[in-house]
């Protein structure tokens, strides 16, 4: 027994005693290029060593026998080599290590698509962006109009992208459908999105050719992710010229909770500066929202976020019917909106997602004594799971459930009350496949079945990307989309199908590391699409699916954020030309929402010594057409071309506060977005027609945002201070 | 015979413990020894390299962790190159951080390490992260000196932070020249809780008193 122990000591010491060998050996990438810096060492031991300038290496070691040979560096696949070591120096063949595809080198799908995150290379355009780029007062879709691809419309302000009509744009938040993203106006008042710009960390803007997870949206999809958990607390005052809002953040170590309330009243601004449209009541809302964060285990994220809003307006119009006549048009909005998702990795590369919205919507319109309301209830659930087989090959499934009812009730009236549910499911599945580093292929396949309907879909859909040179890259795209017909004609039939949209996009991007260079070519294909007559009383007549038409254009876009010291700007513009033959048309024609050719200029310029950023956007678009029924050419007239020049201010007056103002249309140039018409002629066989005008030649926002916390490190500097 | 056999296992045991301990001390101690001759973003791959060899044996051990995460920040400061391969860095870094933050959650030191990762991540690109960024800054160093008030590497990063801040606003530093001072005064007083722990810091805070007292 003794003599085991000395027998093992004995073995302990004399590993030490034995001699030093060497293992020699050089790294190298697939190329053969040497690799400098990677890390080779015996596993389980402290012997290590790094490869130099040519990539050799030499090991020394006093171990002897089968080990384990690790040879690992950043942004390669390790390599675990057996080998077996003796007293002799240990030659290895050249040892060639596979480059890791990871979000860092990896080419990504560029076709339609305008992605913005923390880590990604190319942000095109950040949360913050959204608040400074435009004069709409850091409206989301505001900004999203700077980009190409998109036309603004003056009278709507919803997003019109590629030809399309606005309900074909869709917008998520955090992988699930928001039913009412905008807030509702009157007729030809634009409208804002109901979210605020800093609510969210990571966007992904699609102007066409999107991922098989997205559908029942002809044109494009904007997904926003909300920010993570909130790491200080703290008290946030905003007062504007227009209202107040209060909000709060308390965190814990796991969990955060935000919650605000705001009070918007345009009254005192729309007596000070004069208004084209005529109020009886100015617009007001009370809008109140909480969201709340918390980490479960290692890697979930349960979030949820909901909000209460209620507006109303009442503006004073003048008939066209009976000239000399007005009548009041009264709106009120109640909305409410719930959002819950949880993210996690079940196991290693296994992601589940579960997501959940739901929508109430009411409009309580009055036109004089006529009433009208207008509702919708909206439900998407959605659960996808992600796996990740290899750094080659990720696969991602998923299922979802919508759930929507829409109804019309006149409550005077003797009119039919009208409502209509629709629930759809659909399932999808997508594989993003690299051959290298440098070229991707994604192929997608979604279905889709409507209840209501009675109908279903089956969508391809299918990208790539390659990267031609370190710094360039095309890509493109193609699939098929479908989306139910707009909620008035399935009031009315059911008798209806999938309208369908084909895409095909090409696009070349060159992505320095502050500049951008982004064109892209495309081809859009409508078919089934609603069309109509109209009875004499106005109801629809014949709704048929037998619309069709076409777009195709040309988007490009540059941003410079290098050229000029503390400031950087973007040039978008987008050429397009689109046809179609829907709703009431009498033959196919160009539409109104479309201006052929649409430029915006944005710049924006720090300047440190007055701790200041400026913004200048300026847009311009060409005219778009209108319908004159006195005329008899369809959509012929041509409304004024689009021209504004917006102008933003933000100052940090103190760590914690921040003054911010805008003005809209400085120059005050005509803006006119073509004419209504009276719906029956005059004793003469005449339409009466009115011009439809901006709310006011100009708009106005002073802002002053306070920030209060414990910890006086905690400031506003970091939501404007670009430089 | 029997008891012997015990007591010469006990021994056994005990010398190869002590033995491995000793070992990684030493190991420790020659590898932290080369971070005075840092002059490139090679040495500091080849050191981190030896840190993460470290780290594989001595699995119990969040230091070895800690300074490969510290020399893959140091090497995002250093390289020059474009942010993709900065950020690839600072992607290291971050999943030793977490690692390190499993294995010893109630370390000051590690927060005060996440406080400098984040930094790294901001510093990349100033405008389009501050905004998600500064926060994590903020929220780490306060997590550090809730845990340990007078850690001198927490209160350096903060003192730093707000030094920027006032000059930025051109507002008063002298209460702030005064915190490094103190802090400079006391920094020898704080306790190494042993000869390997993180000691970094001194050198800066100096730096900052020196364009004070200019």
């Amino acid at each position: 027994m003794k003599h085991h122990i000395l027998f093992s000591l004995f073995i302990l010491l004399s590993v030490n005693l034995l001699g030093q060998s060497f293992i020699k050996g050089t790294v190298t990438d697939a190329h053969g290029e040497a690799l400098t810096g990677a890390n080779i060492y015996i596993e389980g031991t402290y012997d290590g060593t790094t490869s130099n300038l040519e990539g050799i290496f030499t090991l020394e070691t006093s171990e002897t026998g089968e080990h384990i040979l690790c040879i690992e560096f950043i942004g390669y696949k390790t390599i675990r080599r057996e080998i077996n070591i003796n007293s002799d120096s240990l030659r290895l063949d050249a040892i060639e290590l596979k480059e890791e595809i990871n979000e860092l080198n990896a080419v990504t799908i560029t076709a339609g698509t305008f992605e913005a995150g923390d880590k990604k290379k190319s942000i095109s355009l950040s949360a913050l962006d959204m608040v400074t780029t435009d004069g709409s007062s850091g409206d989301v879709y505001g900004a999203i109009q700077a980009l190409p691809g998109t036309t603004t419309v003056g009278e709507s302000g919803k997003l019109f992208v590629k030809g399309g009509d606005s309900r074909e744009s869709k917008t998520y938040i955090d992988g699930t459908l928001v039913y009412v993203p905008y807030s509702s106006s009157s007729p030809n008042r634009s409208v804002r999105g109901r979210f605020s710009p800093f609510m969210f960390s990571g966007m992904m803007f699609s102007t066409g050719g999107y991922s098989a997870e997205f559908g029942q949206a002809l044109s494009s999809v904007l997904s926003l992710q909300t920010n993570a958990m909130e790491v200080q607390d703290q008290l946030n005052i905003s007062l504007l010229t227009v209202g107040a809002e209060l909000g709060g953040t308390k965190t814990w170590d796991n969990a955060s909770v935000t919650t605000s309330i705001g009070y918007n009243n345009l009254t005192p601004y729309m007596k000070l500066v004069p208004q084209y449209t005529m109020f009886e009541k100015e617009p007001q809302s009370l809008t109140g929202d909480i969201s709340f964060r918390l980490k479960t285990g290692k890697s979930g994220m349960f979030k949820f976020y909901g909000t209460l809003d209620r507006s109303s307006l009442t503006t004073i119009e003048e008939s066209l019917e009976n000239p000399g006549s007005t009548y009041t048009y009264n709106l009120v909005n109640h909305n409410q909106y719930i959002n819950a998702s949880w993210i996690g990795e079940i196991r290693k590369d296994w992601i589940l997602t579960t997501a959940f919205s739901f929508t109430n919507n009411l409009n309580r319109i009055s036109v004089d004594s006529m009433k009208l309301n207008e509702t919708l209830m909206g439900t998407h659930a959605k659960i996808t799971l992600k796996h990740r087989f290899s750094d080659r090959l990720r696969l991602l499934a998923g299922s979802e459930w919508y759930s929507r009812t829409y109804g019309m009730e006149y409550p005077v009236a003797e009119m039919e009350h009208g409502s209509y549910t629709d629930n759809t499911i659909t399932g999808f599945m997508e594989a993003e496949m690299y051959a290298s580093s440098r070229f991707i292929t994604r192929l997608g396949t979604r279905f889709e079945y409507s209840d209501y309907l009675n109908r279903s879909s089956i969508s391809p859909r299918i990208s790539t990307a390659y990267k031609l040179g370190d710094r360039s890259q095309l890509s493109i795209a193609y699939g098929w989309f479908f989306q139910d017909p707009d909620n008035p004609f399935l009031l009315q039939t059911r008798d209806l199908q999938f309208e369908r949209a084909d895409h095909y996009t090409l696009n070349f991007l060159m992505n320095g590391e502050s500049r951008m260079l982004r064109t892209e070519l495309y081809y859009k294909q409508y078919r089934n699409l609603v069309k109509y007559g109209l009875n004499d009383d106005y109801t629809y007549d014949f709704i048929n699916n037998e619309g069709k038409g076409y777009a195709y254009g040309l988007d490009l876009f540059w941003r410079d954020r290098k050229s000029i010291k503390n400031g950087e700007y973007w040039i978008s513009y987008s050429y397009i030309e689109s046809i179609r033959d829907y709703l009431d048309y009498p033959y196919a024609s160009v539409h109104n929402y479309t201006s052929k050719h649409n430029l915006t200029l944005v710049y924006k310029h720090w300047i440190e010594r007055l701790r200041s950023q400026l913004g200048v956007n300026y847009s311009i678009a060409s005219p778009r057409y209108y319908n004159d029924p006195n005329s008899d050419t369809f959509n012929g007239e041509k409304s004024l071309p689009y021209n504004s020049l917006n102008f933003n201010w933000s100052y940090l007056l103190k760590q914690n506060v921040i003054i911010y103002a805008t003005v809209s249309n400085l120059l005050g140039t005509k803006q006119q977005f073509g004419y209504t018409y009276a719906a029956i002629p005059d004793e003469n066989g005449f339409y009466r027609s009115a011009p439809i005008l901006p709310e006011a030649k100009r708009w106005f926002l002073v802002a002053c945002l306070i920030t209060l916390s414990r910890d006086r490190e905690i400031n506003q500097l970091d939501k404007i201070n670009q430089y | 015979m029997k008891r012997t056999t015990l007591l010469l296992g006990t021994l056994l045991i005990a010398a190869v413990a002590m033995g491995q301990n000793e070992k990684y001390y030493q190991k420790m101690g020659e590898t932290l020894g080369q971070f005075a001759n840092i002059n490139s973003v090679e040495d500091l791959q080849n050191l981190a390299n030896q840190f993460h060899v470290i780290a594989g044996v001595e699995t119990a051990e969040w230091l070895p962790l800690y300074y490969e995460a510290h020399c893959y920040v140091l090497m995002s400061f250093m390289d020059q190159q474009e942010s993709s391969v900065r950020d690839g860095y600072l992607d290291r870094a971050e999943s030793l951080i977490d690692q390190m933050a499993e294995k010893a959650p109630g370390e000051a030191e590690v927060y005060v390490m996440k406080a400098f990762y984040h930094t790294g991540r901001l510093v990349i690109d100033p405008p389009g992260r501050a905004m998600n960024i500064s926060p994590l800054i903020s929220a780490a160093i306060a997590k550090a000196l809730s845990i340990e008030p007078d850690n001198p590497r927490a209160r350096f990063l903060l003192i730093s932070n707000e030094m920027g801040t006032a000059q930025y606003f051109g507002s008063d530093t002298a209460p702030i020249c005064e915190k490094a001072r103190q802090l400079l005064q006391s920094w020898d007083d704080y306790q190494l809780k042993s000869p390997i722990y993180p000691n970094w810091g001194k050198n800066e805070a100096e730096g900052i008193v020196t364009s004070c007292d200019q």
